[in-house]
Order: structure tokens, then C-alpha cells, then sequence
């Protein structure tokens, strides 16, 4: 398979000093298009500066990170926005709406940018998406009167607008009940089937579970890598494969 | 901890803090200087007034005197405790030559006096009535300012010298607006040099109460008595030495007010956007069961902090600078007899810029009661809807630009934020071109025609001589056969009795003549174009209680002759009290002519001027444009620096508030920034928006300053010109500058902040920013 994204040797440092902390120590990592990988390890282990780096939204102090073969030290920070905006999706643990836009606004902002024009043409294509993720009724609601797993959705369909390659997500269901994580996680394995490749960074066995491959994070460094068997995702093969899962983790060392 | 944590937060705010304090202290110095400089002007007034002994009442006249008559009266009028009369030896300024040069240009009626006895004294700079000796001469204060003379000197008139002996301050004559100067000397030389001038003579009168003027003014009239002059009385002449110093108090106060008006505005800034930061924790602190008056006390502590701070660096400060301004009132008035108060009222008024910025703080803080401890647990933001722009949709397709439409969102949405800023650039909009269009307005060419005056370059004014009608022709013949004069108009004055109902006879002086040559600008109705019509000054209609469209009653000829009102005007000419009319009379009883004429050529005036004076030595010649530069020059070269100056305050104004606001707001924003650029946003798109942001309130502000400078600051400064004696006019704009010049400076002022104030946009950092 193609390799879509690719980490060589990331160092990334925080603070200063004798409070400086290296909190990506040479991590390396390959992800393939159309792949759903999962990256779990305990708080402080790496796991979102990772996501970060490997998105260009922040700069790591050595190493390599390439999106779908090009390399990401080499851009400027234009490029690296173009970059996001037209071939990556976000979602993170809250929904990071724009409070002075309605809900429809917000899935649009992005992708109006670069396509004034096409505003209506956008604004079809975004209730078409409300509609599948199930928050249709809600386009002209402010973010301020929908429930914490509809804002959700509509981040999902914002992160989805521009027909990204890879959907970056950083506690999508973090801050959900386990109803409303389930749905998004559902949602979010729909997407993956339409050959959208997916990097999760969750501590929750129940969403990783759902990847084709885990990265165990530990102190910076990738601690152990999980490759369940072929699924079929059903709910009776879902909680085998968290079972195993739960298995292999607590055969991690931490 | 909680508490703490406010603290910190507002101690993180030094830039605003100290922009606060800073605004406070200006205004609080303002105040301050304004209370010191009222109590020591109207002390030293009074001081000058008490000591040199006013008259109540002053009729200024030429021609023969009846002095039995008038004595007379004096002795059987009991209102009367003193009177006097004086000469006024008014000599041609030509005559009159200081070392540094003559007085021939200027336009104030130079002449002689001794020192009086009884009243009405001259007194030196030590506040004492002169004496002088033979050879001395003691000149006005005036020309001690303009640099014109100093102690020692040697002043010729005609053939005889004279040393100066020192500077008088006249408690008449003082105020550059007073149009005569006297010059002291000692009895002996007054008479050798009284052939020189024509006498006028000054009759005064002290009463026994001050308050009894009005009766005594109808006495005086009824009495017949002589009246070929300006009357002038103790209330005016108070008038007249506060004016200058009074406007200057005036400006000062307004300053003040201004200022204080942007301390306020900072305040509120810093206020609310500190009270959404702190929405979470004080809903929390509500929550556990503090009072709203607990809370309110964290935050008023530390504005009544900034407030003392601000006013006690503004009183210090005042004390650095008001003997600078004191200087004018100290040199033309002496000392005030009461300014050992001064520094209590001064301290009283810089108390009451605390008081009042703390009652506001407390009024501000108010919205406290309004937070609901749930919401601002549950949603950390404030509750309060979002309430402008619903219907400015992304969505809709119907806006210029991604960026500009995030921006202009924003102001709608949080328009309690952004209304600061407004207001900020609607003053400072407004500060900047109220001034320029006030200067445009005195200092252009028409501006005369609202203070009495027809728009003409040279002026030839005929009086205290004989046969005036004769002369006036003689000059108008050699007018009428002068090529270089476009058009000229003679007008004649002449008095009238005002038939009035009850009470004595007005006498109502009354310029005859084609008043279409020079037109002037009516403040009601229009000029006289018939026989029966008649226009008065403002001063004569109040005095007569005469609208447009009411008649009078004139004793023309010995007939009783209607004559209906069609016009009022402003006038600053022969104590305001005029009128004018285009019937004929036939008496010779002239007051006095006057000759205007427009020149081909006006660069020419100047020779024409030489050419008249020469030619006609018993008549005064001069040149419009010089009698302006002269009586309203300085005055006008001060609105204009004035203005320049206030052009900077407002862009420094504009600027400074715009980069703090700027600054404020992205340090509020970095959350949605970092949203923004998580989801593909440069950091010039970002920028872009809050340039959109600034443009957005910068052109909103500059519509509604441009709209408030062209009614309320027209106004204003139709307020301030009324003081000059001017009831009614109209801006002249200079559209070029007030809507072209003036907001691409602005705009510029504002691009530049903003630019300035979001260079950080750009380092917030998304992983940071992004966990709320």
C-alpha cells in the first residue's frame, strides 16, 4: 500500500532548561492509505504531540515527517495551512466551533475559502453530510443550543467537507457519554470504509479497538504496535477485539 | 484563590492599566488647572477692578461737551457717588514711534491720559496708581507682550521724546478686544503735546450700588446728555478682561472632559473584557455564596487603585504647569487676592475626577447581579446572546470575502466589546475635524460678514471732522474716476429716537446706505431693500425686544415713522448695538461715514491704502485683510496650531487605543485563532480579519464623527464664536481635507495599529490553544 504518512526519528522537546522534557524521543512511524491506526499510551506519553507533528500544526526539532510523499520541513506556513485545509480532517476532544457562527457556517468556513463561489453548491454538500451524521434539523442552530455529541458530529462534518485523505482525531469521544461515543465511533468506522485513512489518539480501549493497528506510546518512544486479526464489525466481534486488546495492553510494561 | 487569580490577571494588564492612569492623570491635571485658573482669574478681576476703582457707567464722546450740564446732572442724580470726566487724547499711530517701530498699522486707537484722581486709576505692575514724572511715559501692557517696547526705552511722539517709565494695566482698555490703548503721562507734558490729537472725552460715573446700573443707564439717556460714542459699562469691561483667559478656561475644561471621556472608555474596555475572562470564576464564587457586593469590591479596589494613582500624578503635575499658564492672567491682572484657596478647590476638583471614576466603575460592575452562577459554571462563556448579525450568513453567499465576513461577524456579534473602539474613533474622528473646519470658518474671508462687517479690501473711515458728508463725496468722486476699484459703497450713521411706548427714549444709531455692495450674513431674515424696512444687530433686537417681521417706531426728521424689522444681524462693530437701513435723510447730524471698496486687484490694497491716506489726511485708511490679521490674527493662528495639535492627539488617540484593542483581542481570541489555523487558516487570513475588524468600526466611527462634527461640533462652535460676538453661522468645510485628507490619515493611524497590534496572531500556537 501507498504510504500516505511517514515519521522518521521525531524529536520534539518542551520547556527549558532543567524543566525541559523530551516528549517525542525518535519516534518513527509509517501509516498506509486507507488505514485506521490508533495510538494509546497513558497521559504525557506523546500520544497528541505526535498527532500534532505528523499534521504540521506544530514543528518537531528533528526528524522527518512527509505527507503522501512530501516532505513537511520544507513548507512554509501557508503551504502547511493549504495542506490542512485541502487534504487533512480534524476532530478533538471538544467540538472547537466558532461561537459567532451557526452550526452550518462552521462545517462551511474551510472549504468557502478557497470557493466563494461555490457557497450554495458547499452549503448542499454540508446538509447532505448533517443529514447522514444525523444532525440535519440543526443547521440554523447557534453552537450554544446543541448537545456536546451533535457538536461533535458537526465537527465531523466540517473535518469531512473538503474530501480529506486522513482525518487527524485527538479524543474524538473524550468528552461523550458512551451512547454518544459509540455513535461517533460508528460514524467515524462509515468514513473509514469510504477509504479515508484515520489516525485516532484516544485512551479509551473501546474506540482503539476499532482500528486496524494500535501504537503503544510510552515516554516518548513507540512502546509496542497491536495487529488484531481481519474483522468483520459486528458488535459481538467489536468486543472480542476490545477483550484482546485489553489483553495485549496489559502486557504493556507501565 | 479565585481572588488571586483575578488579581494576577488584572496586574497581567499593565499596558491598559497604565494607559488608564495615564488618561486619568491628564484629566485630573485639566481639572485641576481649570479650578485654578477660573478662582485666580476672577480673583485677579475683581483685585484689578477693586484696586484701579472701574467706572459703573462710561460714555465715551467727541465734539463739544457741555460740562455745567453734565455736572449738573451728576450732582442731582442720587444713584451717582462719583463722577468725572476725562480726556482722551487719540493720536494718529503713525505719530507714535517706538524704537522697534511705529504704531501706524495698528488698529487700536492710541492716545494719551493723565492719571485720574478720583477714580478709574491706572496702575502699575505692583498694582498701585501711577504717578509720572516730567519725560516719562508709562504704556500699555500690551505692547510689553507684543515685545514692542520695555522699561527704558525711548517712545517719540511727533517731535517729542519720551522714556518709558514702566507698563500700566487698564481696567478698561486691557483686553486686546477693547479697541482704544492709553498711554499715561504727566500733566504738563499731556498739555504740550494735546495739539497733536482730537480729544475725546470719557464721562464716568461710580454709583453707590452697582445694581442700580439699569435704572441709571435710562436717566443717563432720558437726560439727552451727551452720547456721541460707545457706552461702556463695569459688567462689560469685566467681561472684556476675562474673555481671552475665560475661552482658554473654556478650551481647557472641554479638553478635560474629553480626556476623562477616554479614561472611561478605557476603563469600561479593560472592565468587560476582564469580566468574560473571569465569567467562570465569579459564577463560581456566586455559586459557593459570596456576595455580589464581595465580589464587586476585588475589581473596584483595583480601579480605585488606578483612579488614585491617575489623580495624584494629575494634581502634582498641574501645580508643574499652571504657573506657565498663569503667566497671561499674572501679567495683565496681577495677583489674585484669593489664591491661597486655590489649592482646596483644586484638590476639590481632582477628588471629584476619583469619585466619578469610581461611581462608574460601581455602575459598571452592576452587570454582576446578572451573571447566573449555573451557566457560568456549566458553559464558561457568557450567556448573553449573541445578538447582532443572525442574518449575516456565511451561507447566504452575499458578503466580499471569507475574511472580511469572519470580521465583520465578530463586531456584530460582540458589539458591547467593539463599541469602545467606536467610540474611541468617533471622538477622535470628531476631535480632529471640528478644529479645522472652526479654522476654516474664522480664518476665511467671509467670516467677517457674520460680525457686522461687509466682505471688502480697503476701508475708509471718516470721523470727529467736520462736514463728513462733504468729505464722503470728495472721496467717492475720486472713487467713482479710479480704475483700480471694482465697486465701493458709502454708508452713513446717524442717530434716530425709537419711539417706545413706556419708558425714555432709546437712541438708536442707524447705518444708511446700499447694503447689497458688501452684503453681510443675516442670523434671521435678510437685508433692507425697501424704505420702511429696517435690520438690527442681535444686542439692539434683545435690547428692544424686537423679532423679524415686528415694526419700530423711528423719529425720523421730527416725524414718527413705522418701520418694520426684515433682518437680524451679529455685530462686533461699535459696541455690537447697531442697525441698518436704506431710507434717506436729509438732517447733516452725521455720526460718522464709512467708504468700502473692492479693488480690481486685491494684491494692490496695500499702495491703495498709501495712496488714500495720503490723499485724504483727515480720513483713516485700512486695509481689511490687516485689520483682520490684527484684531483676530492671533486668535486664529491659535485655533490653527490648536487644530493641528488636536489632529495628532486624535490619530495618537486612534492609534493607541487601536493597538491595546488589538492586542486585548487577540490574546481573548487565541482559541478560535488556533481553530481557525487547525482547520487551514494562515496567519494572513487571520490578520485579515482583524484588519477587516478595524476597517469595519474605523468607517462606521468616521460616518458618525463626520455627522456629529457637522451638527453637534457645529454647534459647539457656533457656542464658541457667539463669545467673539458672532449669533449665527455656518461651517466652512474644506472637503479636500475633512473628507479626503483627514480619514486616509486615520485609516492609515488605524492599518498601521492593527497591523501592529496582531503581529502575535501568528505565534499562537495550535496545539496550545486549541484544549480550551
Amino acid at each position: 500500500m501507498k504510504k500516505i504518512l511517514a515519521g522518521r526519528q521525531m524529536v520534539k522537546s518542551f520547556g527549558e532548561g532543567n524543566e525541559k522534557r523530551r516528549v517525542l524521543d525518535g519516534v518513527s512511524v509509517e501509516i498506509s492509505q486507507g488505514e485506521f491506526v490508533s495510538v494509546m499510551g497513558p497521559s504525557g506519553s506523546g500520544k497528541s504531540t505526535l498527532l500534532y507533528a505528523l499534521s504540521g500544526m506544530d514543528t518537531i526539532d528533528s526528524g522527518e515527517v512527509s505527507f503522501n510523499g512530501t516532505g513537511l520541513s520544507g513548507l512554509g506556513e501557508k503551504q502547511l495551512a493549504d495542506l490542512r485545509r485541502t487534504d487533512m480532517g480534524f476532530v478533538f476532544q471538544q467540538p472547537t466551533l466558532l461561537k459567532n457562527l451557526n452550526i452550518l457556517d462552521n462545517i462551511i468556513l474551510p472549504s468557502v475559502r478557497d470557493n466563494r463561489k461555490k457557497t450554495r453548491q458547499l452549503s448542499e454538500k454540508a446538509r447532505a453530510l448533517m443529514e447522514r451524521t444525523g444532525i440535519g434539523e440543526l443547521e440554523n442552530r447557534s453552537i450554544s443550543q446543541a448537545s456536546g455529541g451533535q457538536l461533535q458530529r458537526a465537527g465531523i462534518c466540517r473535518a469531512l467537507m473538503n474530501d480529506p485523505k486522513v482525518i487527524f482525531g485527538d479524543e474524538p469521544t473524550g468528552a461523550l457519554n458512551s451512547t454518544s461515543a459509540n455513535e461517533i465511533m460508528a460514524l467515524l468506522s462509515d468514513i473509514h470504509r469510504t477509504g479515508v485513512t484515520i489516525l485516532l489518539v484516544t485512551h479509551d480501549v473501546k474506540v482503539a479497538a476499532r482500528a486496524e493497528r494500535v501504537l503503544f506510546l510510552l515516554d516518548g518512544k513507540i512502546a509496542g504496535e497491536y495487529n488484531p486479526s481481519r474483522h468483520t464489525g459486528s458488535i459481538a466481534d467489536l468486543d472480542s477485539r476490545e477483550k484482546q486488546l485489553r489483553d495485549w495492553l496489559a502486557g504493556m510494561k507501565f | 484563590m479565585y481572588f488571586r487569580a483575578i488579581r494576577n490577571g488584572m496586574v497581567k494588564n499593565k499596558g491598559i492599566s497604565l494607559v488608564s492612569v495615564l488618561f486619568i492623570a491628564a484629566a485630573a491635571m485639566l481639572v485641576s488647572l481649570a479650578t485654578v485658573l477660573s478662582v485666580n482669574l476672577g480673583g485677579a478681576i475683581d483685585t484689578l477692578m477693586t484696586r484701579a476703582k472701574t467706572p459703573h457707567f462710561m460714555q465715551m464722546h467727541s465734539g463739544r461737551l457741555d460740562l455745567e450740564r453734565l455736572t449738573s446732572f451728576a450732582r442731582e442724580e442720587t444713584l451717582v457717588d462719583e463722577f468725572q470726566v476725562v480726556e482722551f487724547l487719540n493720536v494718529d499711530g503713525a505719530l507714535i514711534l517706538f524704537e522697534n517701530g511705529s504704531l501706524a498699522g495698528s488698529v487700536q486707537d492710541n492716545g494719551f491720559s493723565v492719571q485720574n484722581s478720583a477714580f478709574d486709576f491706572l496702575l502699575g505692575l505692583d498694582g498701585t496708581p501711577v504717578q509720572v514724572s516730567d519725560g516719562g511715559v508709562y504704556v500699555p501692557i500690551t505692547y510689553l507682550q507684543e515685545g514692542l517696547a520695555k522699561a527704558g526705552d525711548r517712545i517719540r511722539v511727533s517731535d517729542t521724546w519720551f522714556t518709558v517709565a514702566g507698563f500700566i494695566r487698564d481696567s478698561q482698555m486691557n483686553s486686546l478686544l477693547s479697541s482704544s490703548k492709553r498711554f499715561l503721562l504727566s500733566e504738563r507734558d499731556y498739555a504740550s503735546i494735546r495739539s497733536l490729537g482730537t480729544v475725546e472725552y470719557l464721562i464716568e460715573f461710580r454709583l453707590h450700588d452697582l445694581a442700580d446700573l439699569g435704572g441709571f443707564e435710562a436717566a443717563y439717556t432720558s437726560a439727552g446728555l451727551e452720547a456721541n460714542g460707545p457706552t461702556l459699562t463695569y459688567p462689560l469691561f469685566r467681561m472684556l478682561n476675562g474673555l481671552s483667559d475665560g475661552l482658554m478656561i473654556a478650551v481647557i475644561l472641554l479638553v478635560s472632559a474629553l480626556v476623562l471621556g477616554v479614561a472611561f472608555l478605557c476603563i469600561r474596555f479593560t472592565l468587560l473584557a476582564k469580566i468574560e475572562d473571569d465569567y467562570r470564576e465569579i459564577g463560581v464564587m456566586k455559586a459557593i455564596g459570596l456576595r455580589v457586593n464581595d465580589i464587586k469590591k476585588i475589581y473596584l479596589v483595583h480601579y480605585a487603585a488606578i483612579a488614585a494613582a491617575g489623580s495624584i500624578l494629575g494634581f502634582a503635575l498641574s501645580f508643574a504647569v499652571r504657573d506657565a499658564l498663569l503667566e497671561n492672567i499674572r501679567l495683565y491682572m496681577g495677583e489674585s487676592d484669593t489664591s491661597t484657596l486655590t489649592p482646596f478647590l483644586a484638590a476639590a476638583g481632582v477628588l471629584l475626577v476619583f469619585l466619578v471614576i469610581v461611581a462608574y466603575v460601581n455602575g459598571t460592575l452592576g452587570r454582576f447581579r446578572k451573571i447566573s452562577p449555573a451557566q457560568a459554571v456549566r458553559f464558561g462563556i457568557s450567556g448573553e446572546p449573541s445578538a447582532g448579525g443572525k442574518a449575516f450568513r456565511l451561507s447566504n453567499g452575499s458578503f466580499p470575502g471569507t475574511q472580511v465576513f469572519l470580521g465583520m461577524k465578530d463586531v456584530l456579534a460582540r458589539k458591547k466589546l467593539y463599541i469602545t473602539m467606536l467610540a474611541v474613533l468617533v471622538l477622535a474622528a470628531f476631535i480632529s475635524i471640528v478644529p479645522r473646519n472652526l479654522y476654516h470658518t474664522i480664518s476665511s474671508e467671509d467670516f467677517m460678514t457674520y460680525m457686522g462687517t461687509g466682505k471688502s479690501d480697503l476701508r475708509i473711515d471718516l470721523q470727529q471732522t467736520d462736514d463728513i458728508a462733504g468729505k464722503a463725496s470728495e472721496i467717492a468722486a475720486m472713487m467713482e474716476s479710479d480704475g483700480s476699484i471694482a465697486r465701493f459703497v458709502v454708508l452713513t450713521t446717524k442717530t434716530f429716537k425709537v419711539k417706545h411706548p413706556d419708558g425714555p427714549g432709546y437712541r438708536l444709531k442707524v447705518e444708511l446706505g446700499d447694503h447689497s455692495v458688501f452684503p453681510l450674513a443675516f442670523a434671521e431674515g435678510r437685508k433692507p431693500d425697501t424704505e420702511n424696512e429696517i435690520a438690527l444687530s442681535v444686542m439692539n433686537a434683545q435690547e428692544l425686544g424686537k423679532k423679524v417681521g415686528d415694526s419700530l417706531s423711528l423719529i425720523i426728521s421730527g416725524q414718527e415713522r413705522e418701520l418694520s424689522v426684515c433682518g437680524i444681524y451679529s455685530d462686533v462693530t461699535n459696541g455690537g448695538k447697531t442697525a441698518k437701513a436704506v431710507f434717506s435723510d436729509p438732517s447733516a447730524d452725521i455720526m460718522w461715514s464709512v467708504i468700502s471698496a473692492e479693488l480690481v486687484d486685491a494684491s494692490l490694497t496695500d499702495n491703495k491704502v498709501m495712496e488714500y491716506s495720503d490723499r485724504f489726511s483727515y480720513a483713516k485708511v485700512s486695509d481689511i485683510g490687516e485689520f483682520i490679521a490684527q484684531t483676530y490674527g492671533s486668535t486664529i493662528g491659535s485655533i490653527g496650531k490648536a487644530s493641528y495639535a488636536a489632529i495628532a492627539v486624535a490619530l495618537s488617540l486612534t492609534v493607541l487605543i487601536t493597538l491595546l484593542f488589538m492586542r486585548m483581542l487577540v490574546r481573548r481570541d487565541r482559541y478560535p485563532i488556533a481553530v481557525m489555523k487547525a482547520f487551514g487558516f494562515t496567519n494572513a487570513d487571520v490578520r485579515k480579519q482583524y484588519v477587516a475588524r478595524s476597517v469595519f468600526i474605523l468607517t462606521v466611527g468616521m460616518l458618525l464623527g463626520m455627522v456629529l462634527a457637522n451638527t453637534l461640533g457645529e454647534n459647539l462652535a457656533a457656542a464658541l464664536i457667539a463669545s467673539f460676538g458672532a449669533a449665527s453661522f455656518t461651517f466652512v468645510v474644506n472637503p479636500l481635507e475633512s473628507y479626503l485628507i483627514l480619514p486616509l490619515l486615520m485609516v492609515a493611524a488605524v492599518l498601521a495599529a492593527t497591523a501592529f497590534g496582531t503581529r502575535d496572531a501568528g505565534k499562537i500556537s495550535i496545539s496550545e490553544n486549541i484544549k480550551e
